[in-house]
């Protein structure tokens, strides 16, 4: 686990890493690819280049490691790199402006106390995605890590390359901002609350 | 960890009902518990999280209600945005470039 120069993989432990390994991910990586890009070819070129870069770098893959995380983290790079600078989409706000711009953990509660757990889980798949895709793209990514794919704080720090306490603030406000999203989907289908007698 | 998050779901199930009359309904910190609440949903917090969510569930309206809207936002999420369909030959043609680049 800890030795510093890790022997190289033979070609038959490269394939058997590569098949047994990388590419049962295949799945979680085009959804999260689709999802930084909203756009199939970008997605998709997205996602050759990255399982193209695990495999030249495969000698730097530990197994019995997570090999998802190692691959989110490469894919989340590739995106940063090579397709974040040529895209022209408003949403595409860095990750550091976010972070300043939103630098406390203070979030307006009473904004989103009426939306109600059954009128989430009566919305349409296009409204949840919806919702997820308008958030800006540090929000979104912190979304997709951790509801979508299940990936634990500590995992999601190693694949942002942030610490844990903001792998924490930045969730909550990013779930705070969906919610106010689907707040107002559910008011114009009309789940509104009903108001309180007091 | 998925064993862990189908336990806090069971457990806030059993406590699913209508808003029981012991629950004060103004929670004193709800910035510190709400964001301790979704700690607990991400699954963090293993140990000393299951009491403490107890605790809140049986005794706070507004923890309660919050508890149960975060856990169906993440089960919509999980269930309706990680469907989409994977372009017909990518794996294809990835396993092809590998091929290639040995």
């Amino acid at each position: 686990m800890s030795e510093v120069q890790r022997r190289k993989y033979s070609q038959e432990e490269r394939s058997a890493v590569f098949d047994g390994e990388f590419m049962p991910h295949i799945d979680s990586m085009y959804n999260f690819a689709f999802r930084l890009t909203f756009d199939e070819d970008d997605a998709k070129d997205l996602v050759q280049d990255t399982y193209m870069k695990a495999f030249r770098f495969i000698n730097s893959f530990e197994q019995g490691t997570n090999a998802k995380a190692w691959l989110f983290r490469i894919l989340k790079n590739s995106f940063i790199n090579d397709y974040r600078k040529k895209s022209k989409k408003p949403a595409m706000v860095d990750y550091q402006e976010v972070e300043t711009f939103y630098n406390s953990d203070d979030v307006d509660y009473q904004s989103t106390s009426d939306l109600r757990a059954e009128s989430v889980r009566d919305m349409l798949g296009d409204e949840i995605s919806n919702a997820l895709n308008g958030l800006a793209v540090d929000f979104r990514t912190v979304i997709i890590l951790a509801d979508l794919e299940g990936f634990t704080y500590e995992e999601m720090a190693k694949i942002l390359d942030i610490p844990i306490g903001t792998v924490r603030s930045r969730l909550h406000r990013a779930r705070h901002l969906l919610k106010d999203t689907l707040k107002s989907y559910a008011q114009s289908m009309g789940y509104g609350r009903d108001e309180e007698e007091d | 960890m998925a064993g862990t998050k189908r336990r806090i779901k069971r457990l806030a199930m059993e406590n699913n009902d209508a808003p029981s009359p012991e629950r004060k309904l103004q929670c004193s910190d709800v910035s510190k518990c709400f964001q301790l609440l979704e700690r607990i949903l991400d699954g963090e917090l293993v140990e000393e999280g299951k009491e403490m969510l107890q605790e809140k569930l049986d005794r706070c309206q507004p923890c309660f209600e919050h508890f149960h809207l975060e856990q169906a936002i993440r089960e919509v999420l999980k269930t309706k945005c990680t469907k989409q369909p994977l372009p017909d030959k990518l794996a294809e043609s990835i396993r092809q470039m590998i091929q290639d680049a040995r």
